[in-house]
């Protein structure tokens, strides 16, 4: 029964949540201050889960097959400890944030069950119950997006909804396809098909199996032509577009991709089956437009939003490489976009409570009155487009190396291309920020009363700033510890 | 007085109770009556239940006449588990009269409404036990009159018509129903289902279109009786203009003991072994989809709470009849788990909406927003009916939509899996919004009146409803194997 | 041919069932209607009974001796019909009462027009 650990962090936050829901506190600081500790605390307690790698816990059984139960292996350690910790932060800076948004009452709760649903989908031990979990996801995640509860949000709301819940059609169908074949839906190294399968495998309808999972979670993942309801969703208050946008969910999607693609299917199977070639043809697709929309979008959230289309494009295509390399510049830009795009996100937030906009057009020369916010979010910028010695150059090469491995020379040039708009998207607002051109001093009269934002928030992106730094610095023991996940799952 | 005579002593008790309630002047006493006899039924179904699971199916025959002469009453695991389950919901439907019916029919009438609903329960516990064709013809009757009883109660223009909809087309298929007993009892000269069955295995070569055509005459007669998709069209009315309880009663219960039945003439009396028979299984399949697909674009149209509802009904009729029409047993068994879902699922959603449209004094669905502030118990009910609806997991409406796909996934038929997971989806479309609504936007009312209200004769029937709901879909294993083990 | 003719008791209780159908069905008078479902009903109670009937045999009833059971006819279907009459004429009385309340309210009993009515009071509303 020690097993009954692994819930812990999982139970966790929803035991927060109520509290936040139920406990009414005599001031806000103090509820801040229980917030951010108790969710401190659960990053702890995910930090303590590496202590039962390879344990399993049976929650229930559905059929003789199917059981639900959660499993800690590495690659649930690697999402559940990134998630627990950018969660923290995020929780830091939504604090002082979320005083103007109003609701927060609701927006802790509902912000607290997402985070215990993310570890569950982090230690999900079988596919049926990292679904159960996706589906939480999609009904948890619903009232962070309307949260503002405008006719805008709501309408993004309604898109939201049915996105995701057409993603969770295409997943439903394709477990229920691959329970016919494989009898179990369990997640192994080995992937679930074993022996059992005979030199004449029925190609295309596995092939149609891996195409439908792979665009169920590929919706959340933003993956074209179901990415549309990203960039709406940025109508959330910048916490939450930041953490789930950029991490949590969209994340998640990633994460249920590794697992169909190596813990399901196996990358000889996919090879087998021809399945890739389809994705490549939507990743291919993704990071382009991802990159090109972006440019043509003034409003700062909208052009995040869509470069992280482009970014998730890159580690998709991590993911759908097959090989090596790739999957660790997958895995590596996993983390690094999401401290990046965390950080452009907040820095974002951080110049519309500080001055009201949300418009590129609108912030020249913003830099002179928050010269740190501007440098967090040049850093962030430089790294995100891959410029050495930053981490987005780390995850970008071996992604390059990934590429030639598999002989895709075309992604390569892809590659370059949009690290080249990424460039061409990001670093003008930067460069705007800094140096007004003449005619828009009026612009200083206006911003005459902007600050530096409050103390947690800034404290928050400089240390996340600081991390983006170190982990372009010193990648080594993620990129080591990413490297053991690949062995087990990749054999060459 | 064994275990053996309590299937005739519940329906004996429910009429002979429903008699003596409606006999007294005050309405609290028939209402104390009716109570007592939903306690007493559940008490005596879960004794049944249980004897059932550790011993099997019995016969019991009434007045001690064997077979041909006599009735019998034929109890097995499936007829034990529905009985269950529909005294439950019997019990919880009762308690949550207590207050609403006060508010919505006129209080000399009250007492009517529980004799009504006493005689329809004991008949529909009538038609599930019963093993004698026209028995159960006569069960029937009588709970569609009484059903026809319960929607006509509440004194209004909707509802007559609405009642003379139903009674209509209720009497035309209990006339298809009474000409397919005809035409089974000339060529076998029997009324029990089993002896039936042994003498049509004995000589369907010779009239295999005399069987042809009572299938047929009892696929109509009983698809109207439980809203099969084109025949459907009195329920939508009934359902939705009817009083909160009766409402539903009709949805959870009604409509579920004639599919029983039907699946009882098939399987038990003409059997399914007979190649015309079988035919009857493609037909099924096909109007079982178009109902989950039609019910739900339907329901997506609708502008009246229990309006949508009432169509979504069809829709989870729909569901039922495609487990019945995959032809094998297997399905038949998720058919029997969808209507245990369905039934506590669609009365959740009636009570709640019944709170809302009391409440409000509106029943038009854009009247619904931020009724989650003033009746959070019964909202929270509701979004967990319909999230079981939509199928997430873990939910009985999710096991439902599995097993149903997976099953028609092993015919190889990809059409049909695709049916019912689109199906699901479309269930989203016209739950979603009344939540999104009731929760998230704010009333154009004054913002005075948001306390949240409690009632405990309403709240605490709904819990336990959702409780039930639940329970049913954490342990769907459990309560396959409970059907699987009675064939 | 032969088939009907000789069974023409049941011939004619189809074609009863069919007039009584369609009457039901396409009559919008509600009387009518009430009228169609009790003639439909009657075709079933005729096939029913014909069904218990056998040439040359007596009704099951013993007036001055017993003669065996194979001189009379089957009585079961006669009485079962006995059920359905009682039914049928509940049924009647239960649609008969229903005309009348929808005649009060709508003051019409053509169903055409009181959907009519009813689309109106909706449209007021």
């Amino acid at each position: 029964m020690e097993n009954l650990y692994i819930l812990v962090p999982i139970v966790f936050p929803f035991i927060i949540a109520f509290m936040v829901l139920l406990r009414s506190f005599d001031t806000r600081v103090l509820r801040n201050i229980m917030v951010v500790t108790l969710v401190l605390c659960n990053f702890f307690l995910v930090l303590l889960l590496g202590k039962f790698q390879g344990q399993e816990l049976f929650l229930m059984s559905f059929n003789e097959n199917i059981n639900l139960f959660l499993k800690v292996d590495k690659f649930a350690i690697f999402f559940a400890t990134m998630a627990s910790f950018l969660w923290s932060i995020a929780t830091v800076y939504s604090t002082k944030y979320m005083e103007h948004e109003g609701r927060e009452k609701a927006f802790f709760f509902f912000y607290m069950t997402t985070l215990g649903i993310t570890m569950g989908i982090a230690l999900s031990g079988s596919l049926f119950t990292l679904y159960m979990f996706y589906e939480l996801l999609t009904l948890s995640t619903y009232p962070l997006v309307i949260h503002s509860r405008t006719d805008a949000a709501l309408s993004s709301g309604i898109k939201y909804l049915v996105y995701s819940f057409i993603g969770a059609t295409f997943i439903i169908t394709g477990m229920i396809l691959l329970y016919q074949y494989t009898n179990t839906l369990d997640f192994s190294p080995m992937g679930i098909f074993g022996e059992n399968l005979s030199a004449d495998i029925e190609k295309k309808k596995l092939m149609a199996i891996y195409v439908l999972l792979f665009l169920g979670f590929g919706v959340k993942a933003a993956l074209a032509p179901f990415h549309a309801w990203l960039p709406n969703a940025m109508v959330a208050p910048t916490p939450v577009s930041a953490l789930l946008h950029a991490v949590a969910v969209v994340k998640s999607g990633i994460f249920g991709l590794v697992r169909i693609s190596y813990f399901i299917f196996t990358p000889v199977l996919i090879s087998v089956i021809e399945a890739d070639v389809f994705i490549n043809i939507l990743i291919g697709i993704t990071i382009l437009m991802g990159s090109i929309l972006a440019l043509h979008h003034d409003n700062l959230k909208k052009r995040l939003a869509y470069s992280t289309i482009s970014q998730l494009g890159y580690i998709i295509l991590g993911i759908s490489l097959l090989n090596h390399n790739a999957f660790i510049g997958g895995m590596l830009h996993l983390i690094n976009h999401a401290f990046i795009k965390i950080v452009l996100f907040f820095c974002a937030g951080s110049i519309y409570l500080a001055s009201g906009k949300t418009k590129i057009s609108e912030i020249r020369g913003i830099g002179r009155k928050m010269p740190v916010t501007m440098i967090c979010f040049a850093i962030a910028s430089f790294s995100l487009v891959g410029i050495p010695p930053t981490n987005g150059f780390v995850s970008k090469w071996y992604l390059a190396l990934g590429g030639l491995e598999g002989n895709k020379l075309l992604f390569v040039i892809i590659l370059l291309i949009s690290a080249f708009l990424t460039a061409a998207y990001l670093l003008p607002i930067v460069v705007t920020a800094f140096l007004p051109a003449k005619e828009m001093d009026h612009n200083l009269e206006e911003f005459k009363d902007v600050k530096e934002s409050p103390f947690p928030m800034i404290y928050s992106i400089v240390l996340l700033t600081i991390i983006v730094l170190i982990l372009g610095i010193f990648p080594n023991p993620i990129i080591s510890f990413i490297d053991e996940i690949a062995s087990n799952i990749i054999w060459r | 007085m064994g275990i053996n005579s309590f299937p005739l002593l519940m329906i004996l008790i429910s009429y002979i109770l429903g008699f003596l309630g409606i006999l007294f002047y005050k309405n609290n006493i028939s209402r104390a009556i009716s109570t007592i006899t939903s306690i007493i039924l559940v008490i005596l179904s879960g004794f049944l239940l249980k004897y059932t699971i550790s011993n099997g199916e019995f016969i019991y025959n009434a007045g001690h006449y064997t077979a041909p002469w006599g009735i019998e009453l034929l109890i097995g695991n499936t007829e034990a588990v529905f009985a269950f389950l529909f005294s439950i919901i019997f019990f919880i439907v009762n308690w949550y009269s207590f207050d609403s019916l006060k508010k919505e029919i006129e209080y000399k009438r009250i007492k009517i409404y529980y004799f009504l609903t006493n005689i329809l329960i004991g008949s529909l516990l009538g038609v599930i036990f019963t093993n004698d064709i026209f028995n159960s013809y006569v069960f029937i009757e009588i709970g569609t009159l009484a059903s026809c009883g319960i929607i006509v109660i509440k004194n209004k223009r909707d509802n007559f018509l609405a009642t003379l909809k139903y009674l209509v087309l209720s009497s035309l298929g209990s006339g298809l129903f009474l000409m397919g007993i005809a035409f089974l009892f000339s060529i076998t000269g029997n009324l029990n289902m089993s002896a039936i069955h042994r003498e049509v295995m004995n000589n369907h070569n010779t009239y295999t279109q005399v069987i042809l055509v009572s299938t047929a005459l009892f696929t109509i007669g009983l698809g109207i009786k439980s809203a099969l998709f084109p025949v459907h069209t009195w329920l939508p009315d009934g359902h939705s203009s009817a009083p909160t309880t009766s409402s539903a009663l009709l949805s959870g219960l009604v409509i579920k003991a004639f599919f029983y039945l039907y699946v009882k003439i098939i399987y038990r009396t003409l059997g399914v072994e007979l190649l015309e028979v079988q035919y009857i299984f493609k037909v099924l399949l096909v109007l079982g989809s178009l109902g989950m697909i039609m019910g739900s674009i339907l329901a997506i149209t609708q502008s009246e709470l229990k309006r949508t509802i009432a169509y979504s009904t069809i829709a989870q009729m729909g569901y039922v009849f495609f487990g019945m029409g995959l032809g094998n047993k297997i399905g038949l068994v998720f058919a029997y788990y969808h209507i245990i879902a369905h039934a506590l699922a669609k009365s959740i959603l009636f009570l709640s909406a019944g709170a809302i449209v009391n409440e409000n004094g509106n029943k038009y669905i854009n009247r619904v927003n931020g009724i989650g502030k003033r009746l959070p118990i019964e909202l929270f009910a509701f979004t967990l009916a319909s999230l079981s609806m939509v199928g997430i997991p873990m939910l009985p409406g999710f096991v439902s939509k599995w097993n149903l796909a997976s099953e028609a996934a092993k015919t190889n038929s990809y059409f049909l899996v695709a049916i019912v997971l689109i199906s699901g989806l479309l269930n989203a479309f016209y739950y979603f919004p009344i939540v999104v609504r009731a929760f998230f936007m704010d009333s154009e009312k004054e913002k005075s009146d948001t306390k949240p209200l409690f009632n405990i004769n309403r709240a605490l029937p709904i819990i336990l409803l959702s409780i039930g709901l639940v329970y049913v879909g954490i342990n769907s294993e459990k309560i396959i194997n409970i059907f699987l083990s009675g064939f | 041919m032969g088939n009907i003719m000789n069974n023409y008791v049941e011939t004619g209780a189809i074609i009863l069932f069919g007039i009584g159908f369609g009457i039901m069905l396409i009559n919008n008078n509600l009387i009518r209607k009430i009228i169609g479902m009790n003639i439909m009903d009657t075709s079933i109670f005729l096939f029913f009974i014909a069904k218990g009937y056998m040439p040359n045999k007596e009704a099951p009833l013993i007036l001055d001796e017993y003669k065996g059971v194979d001189a009379y006819i089957n009585p079961i279907p006669t009485s079962l019909m006995l059920t359905g009459i009682v039914v049928a004429i509940s049924m009647t009385a239960f649609l008969l009462a229903l005309t009348l309340k929808i005649y009060q309210e709508y003051g019409t009993i053509e169903l055409d027009e009181i959907i009519k009515l009813k689309g109106e009071s909706h449209g007021h509303k």
